[in-house]
């Protein structure tokens, strides 16, 4: 039975002694261990944090430059083709430009010409006038004389009547 | 395989023996083995470290009385060598009574025992081995460098307990996280100190029922007097319907009862079973001797591997020991202290 | 005859420490019961779910502590009645 009945003697003494270990210890021993390794704790835990956080602002900078640095090129790759695009609607432009010209120069020379015919022509017809009036008169003083003297004389009318006129233009 | 070959050996090298022949009256003293293992795990006045031949090295330890008829006394166990001292005798429990008018009557008995002596020690120990730790921690920077000597030793385990009781008991763990460690290096050293058999080591002090009674009262004080108002309406007024409103108190009462006697069980049972398996597979070495040196030498072999092996099942059980108890107080602190 | 033999073992005090031993060893079939029960389940449930293997170990050896407290009580009995003269 003496097994297990608690002897008084060392519940006196357990009594005090764990008393006195636990008082010291709780004041002076424990808390100061596991306030410092808490302290460790946080700190690691907050540098963690904070280490994820830098990553994860670094990783977004990232993402934003390359996404940058994509639109810069989109844009670079849109305002080479605009400027094709462009030089060859200037071409384009330039060669109906000229084209259009061209055809005014045409149209204004052809009109031009048309007008220099018209007046050559008038010039010929007035020649052609002048001519057979010439011829005419000539004929006229020659009028009685025979056929075959006529038709001699009216080639010498005429060459003279040309040459008249080529005297006169 | 040689490993396997190696153990046979050894085995058979326990026969060598055999070829010695048992004189006659050297074998005729008989070994008390109950005496022996009581000796060993129970209290006494002296603390016996050994025999060399006939005499006896003890420390003797003083004894300290109070006897309502004689007032205080206060000698070395020494001058109860003989069995008797003035009014004081040994009664058949080994504690010291007082003869009055022929009758025995157990005075008031504080006396310094080997268990209380063991005590000492050991909460000595805890005591330097725990401010030297704290004063590492006050003397370093501890974001800067990490923990060497012992306070590198003990931090894990100190945290191990101190997140056991952030994760048992919630909110207010800390005020409870001083004593929770106490218990489990109070428990964890005075285990593995029982485990060493020779002085200061050996005093059966976690497998003494006083001891670990006190423990668990500690608990029991520590759960009840702390105790939130919900958990006293849940033990005593609990959600349940009307017919069974009269004995869930009772059964809540009982069990919260219970709880610091199974702690003290618990504990007490483990550690005595071990140190009396540990002796029991000594004395064995002993009783073989008796029978001749051909069962003496291999039993002996196979009584130092069981020995082996137990010794280090013990210092698994001491540990698992300081950690169940933690645990549980730890849980019962955390129910105590839940708030609706 | 088997009156008088009965008789003869329960006034001795040979018959408790028969049944002490018969006791103990109860107890500790019990113990081992019960314990390798709760290895099953936290074997079963650590293969079933690998990363919880620390919360179920500690708590394994929770219940095993709780278990072996039930079994020692017996074995403390035994022991009393064994060692009591």
């Amino acid at each position: 039975m003496s097994l297990v009945t608690p002897d008084s003697g060392l519940l006196f003494w357990m009594v005090i002694i764990f008393g006195l270990l636990f008082f010291l210890l709780a004041k002076f021993g424990f808390p100061i261990i596991t306030s410092m390794v808490e302290k460790r704790d946080s700190a690691i835990g907050k540098s963690l944090k904070d280490a994820k956080e830098v990553e994860a602002r670094m990783s977004a900078l990232v993402e934003e430059h390359s996404k940058m640095v994509e639109e810069a090129r989109k844009e670079q790759s849109a305002i080479m083709k605009e400027a094709i695009e462009a030089k060859k609607a200037l071409v384009e432009q330039a060669k109906v430009e000229a084209r259009e010209e061209a055809d005014k120069i045409l149209a204004d020379a052809r009109i031009r010409i048309a007008a220099e015919k018209e007046s050559a022509l008038r010039d010929v017809r007035r020649e052609v006038a002048l001519l057979s009036v010439s011829i005419a008169e000539k004929i006229l003083r020659k009028d009685l004389s025979s056929e075959e003297a006529g038709a001699e004389f009216i080639s010498k009318m005429i060459d003279e009547a040309a040459k008249t006129s080529d005297k006169l233009s | 395989m040689k490993r396997l070959l190696l153990i046979l050996l050894a085995f058979l090298v326990g026969f060598l023996p055999s070829s010695a022949q048992p004189q006659e009256g050297e074998a005729s003293a008989d070994i008390d083995i109950p005496s022996v293992i009581f000796s060993h795990i129970g209290d006494s006045y002296e603390w016996h470290i050994t025999d060399i031949g006939e005499k006896s090295i003890a420390i003797h330890l003083p004894v300290i009385l109070y006897s309502k008829t004689s007032g205080w006394h206060i000698f070395s166990s020494k001058k109860m060598e003989e069995g008797q001292y003035g009014d004081f005798v040994f009664n058949e429990d080994g504690k010291i009574v007082e003869m009055v008018d022929g009758a025995q009557v157990r005075p008031f008995d504080i006396s310094i025992t080997k268990n209380v002596f063991s005590l000492m020690l050991s909460s000595l120990l805890i005591l330097i081995i725990f401010l030297l730790c704290a004063r590492w921690y006050k003397h370093h920077d501890v974001l800067s460098e990490s923990p060497t000597g012992i306070a590198a030793l003990m931090e894990p385990l100190v945290m191990m307990v101190h997140n056991m009781a952030k994760e048992n008991i919630g909110e207010d763990y800390r005020r409870y996280s001083p004593y929770l460690c106490t218990a489990f290096f109070f428990i964890l050293f005075n285990n593995f100190i029982g485990i060493i058999p020779f002085f200061p080591g050996g005093a059966n002090l976690t497998g003494n029922i006083a001891i670990t009674m006190v423990l668990a009262l500690c608990t029991f004080f520590t759960v009840n007097l702390t105790g939130t108002k919900h958990y006293y309406k849940e033990m005593l007024n609990p959600d349940v319907p009307v017919f069974l409103k009269p004995i869930m108190p009772v059964i809540e009462v009982f069990s919260a009862l219970m709880k610091p006697v199974s702690l003290t069980i618990r504990l007490f049972a483990n550690m005595l079973a071990g140190h009396i398996m540990i002796l029991s597979m000594v004395c064995i070495i002993f009783v073989m001797a008796k029978m001749g040196p051909a069962i003496f030498g291999p039993m002996s072999v196979v009584s130092v591997l069981f020995g082996l092996f137990l010794d280090l099942l013990e210092c698994l059980v001491a540990f698992i020991q300081a950690y169940v108890f933690t645990m549980l107080s730890s849980i019962y602190i955390g129910i105590a202290r839940e708030k609706g | 005859m088997i009156s008088m033999f009965l008789l003869q073992t329960v006034a001795s005090a040979a018959l408790g420490k028969a049944f002490a031993g018969i006791g103990a060893a109860i107890a500790a079939l019990a113990a081992a019961i019960g314990i390798g029960k709760i290895g099953q389940a936290t074997m079963e449930s650590i293969a079933r779910q690998p990363e919880s293997a620390g919360n179920l170990r500690s708590s394994m050896i929770v219940a095993a502590g709780m278990v072996e407290g039930a079994a020692l009580f017996a074995i403390i009995v035994c022991l009393l009645a064994v060692v009591i003269k």
